[in-house]
């Protein structure tokens, strides 16, 4: 949150331009799909990572607002011929919409309540899509038209993905290193803290869970436009939990780690034909190894590592007050504390 | 002159009463020490002022507006600023991001706003950092602004939280036993610190066991034992009171 230095922003610009010209350099169309689908889970994964990463907030059932984006873009899209890109921001509205009131009640719970009441949430999104079958075509699933042109091709809508994904990123970045995500982090980190300097601890978290709610919709829709036919089994919880995990792996507070998470999660099993075989397996245990190992996760390794290449001195220490700036910081604060109180007709 | 106080306050927990029938007045532009043996109910009384518990009886009044059945969250809007005895710092974050959290409240840009990172946001982002660091040199910690939180040594963090709690632009300080585990020479510093405070204008409450430190810089003291206040007045008195000497200082 402090300094923007010049290697990282030439790294950031190489990642940009690499991934702008993927589909050029790409091997074939089965790995340009795979990376939509990174960029697809990443939509969701960057608003929750606010949620679980940022505030600390368990949600293991992002999977049942996925679906809700999912069935609402099929269902407008497909039978109502509603515009595509206008579904994608009402399946983000609705989204949003379940996220709130998925969190109105929740987000008052204690973690590993919160945790299980989002569980349930996924489960019964599950149920009532299979039992709905006038609107969802039930356990037979429904057919997922794309987007139109110039979005209509693999190489098309991997840029769209890639322009939403970017988007949301770069908004869950500002959020991240401005004033909220220090109140996030406080919530997270100690609500004692929070509390001492004012942060309204159920409006951020219902805040953030909503908006996670918004990217989860927007994820959701763009998901079964490249799964192309969606049933209640491609939302099964154990994508979920995959989210969750993603962020675990990729560690807490950090953008890039859960971006590194989702990216490996996704990939890995796909391009290594052996770790496919195992699965969930395959999750489970990269899960124990990172948390065994480096439980901050991989985003912190990777600071670690840019501390240690860009190495300072010996650290100064010894507190020395400046006594002149203090009072003078202080004094200038009242001040215009005071002039503030004026402008709002206050000081009567 | 403004005024933060607690009006004939008592406070109970089941059956034990931790405070019974307390006032104390905290003045702007003043340091106001409040000592007494462990158990006396100093940080009930603290934890009272701050909005951590709810009075039984009495009443807080900020400048006499009743402020007791308002949340802790609306301590810090009205300027009322706090410090723990044990510090709770964010140590994942920056010196600098501790200190400027304690803007939370000043700051108006909302959600949307800030993910947009429309102006605002950015401006009030920059007059914060601004204020920020001139507070962080103004305390001592100018050299530690970009380090980690969790890597500051127990006065380090005393004095983040000091620099939170003015990054706030409180009128009232709340300090809870800021001279703990601190050596002589950041006492000193301590001391200069608040004493530039008061003269600022600032009102400070020192809940403080470091008796030396309390008699040197405090304008009035408040004694407490065994949740009642035994004596209230200027530092050479209690420190000469029969009863204060008795179950405090001793001999």
């Amino acid at each position: 949150m402090t300094t923007s230095s010049l290697p990282r922003l030439g790294t950031l610009a190489v990642g940009g331009i690499l991934a702008v010209t993927l589909p050029f350099w790409v091997g074939d169309f089965y790995q340009l799909h795979l990376a939509a689908l990174i960029g697809v889970y990443w939509v969701l994964i960057a608003g929750l990572n606010l949620v679980v990463g940022y505030t600390g907030q368990l949600s293991i059932g992002h999977v049942g607002l996925l679906s809700i984006g999912s069935y609402a873009f099929a269902i407008l899209v497909g039978r109502y011929g509603v515009d595509p890109l206008l579904t994608l921001a009402l399946a983000g509205g609705l989204g949003g919409l379940c996220g709130f009131l998925l969190g109105l009640p929740s987000l008052r719970l204690p973690g590993f309540y919160f945790a299980m009441a989002t569980m349930a949430f996924a489960l019964i999104m599950a149920e009532l899509s299979l039992a709905q079958g006038g609107l969802t075509g039930g356990g037979a699933g429904l057919p997922v038209p794309g987007f139109e042109a110039p979005f209509d091709t693999p190489t098309g809508f991997y840029w769209l993905v890639l322009l939403v994904a970017a988007l949301i990123t770069w908004m869950t970045w500002n959020v991240a290193r401005l004033m909220w995500g220090r109140g996030l982090i406080a919530l997270r980190d100690s609500e004692v803290a929070a509390a001492a300097v004012g942060v309204p601890i159920f409006r951020l978290k219902l805040t953030v869970f909503t908006f996670s709610g918004v990217t989860a919709g927007i994820g959701g829709a763009l998901f079964a436009s490249l799964q192309s036919y969606i049933t209640p089994e491609t939302f099964v919880f154990e994508l979920g939990l995959f989210f969750f995990v993603c962020i675990i792996i990729g560690g807490r507070g950090s953008i890039l780690g859960p971006f590194v998470g989702t990216v490996v999660l996704t990939a890995l099993p796909e391009m290594v034909a052996p770790l496919a075989k195992l699965g969930n397996f395959f999750y489970g245990l990269l899960l124990l190894a990172v948390v065994l190992v480096v439980p901050e996760g991989i985003g912190h390794v990777i600071k670690s590592v840019m501390a240690r290449l860009q190495k300072k001195g010996p650290e100064p220490k010894g507190l020395q007050p400046d006594i002149g700036r203090l009072a003078a910081a202080v004094r200038r604060g009242m001040e215009q504390d005071m002039q503030r109180d004026i402008q709002r007709g206050h000081a009567s | 002159m403004s005024t933060l106080v607690a009006d004939t306050v008592s406070k109970r927990f089941g059956g034990v009463t931790a405070l019974s029938n307390v006032s104390l007045e905290l003045r702007e532009g003043e340091i106001h020490g409040l000592i007494g043996p462990n158990g006396s109910g100093k940080t009930t009384l603290l934890n009272l002022l701050t909005g951590y518990y709810q009075v039984d009886e009495g009443d807080i009044r900020l400048d006499g507006e009743p402020l007791a059945r308002s949340p802790v969250q609306q301590r810090p809007r009205v300027g009322i600023a706090r410090t723990f005895q044990k510090p709770r710092l964010l140590g994942s974050l920056s010196v600098l991001d501790n200190a400027m959290l304690g803007g939370w409240c000043e700051t108006r840009a909302g959600f949307l706003e800030t993910a947009l990172a429309l102006p605002r946001a950015r401006r009030e982002e920059r007059a914060l950092r601004d204020r920020a660091e001139e507070l962080l040199h103004g305390v001592g910690l100018g050299y530690a602004i970009h380090r980690r939180a969790s890597l500051l040594d127990h006065a380090e963090q005393r004095f983040l939280e000091i620099a939170r709690g003015l990054v706030m632009r409180a009128r009232f300080i709340l300090l809870d036993e800021p001279a703990g585990g601190l050596t002589e020479g950041e006492i000193e510093h301590l001391a200069s610190i608040v004493t530039a405070l008061r003269d600022a204008g600032i009102g400070v409450l020192l809940v403080e066991h470091h008796t030396d430190f309390v008699f040197s810089v405090c304008d009035r003291v408040t004694t407490l034992n065994l949740g009642r206040m035994i004596k209230h007045a200027t530092p050479a008195e209690v420190r000469s009171d029969p009863e204060v000497i008795r179950v405090y200082l001793g001999a």
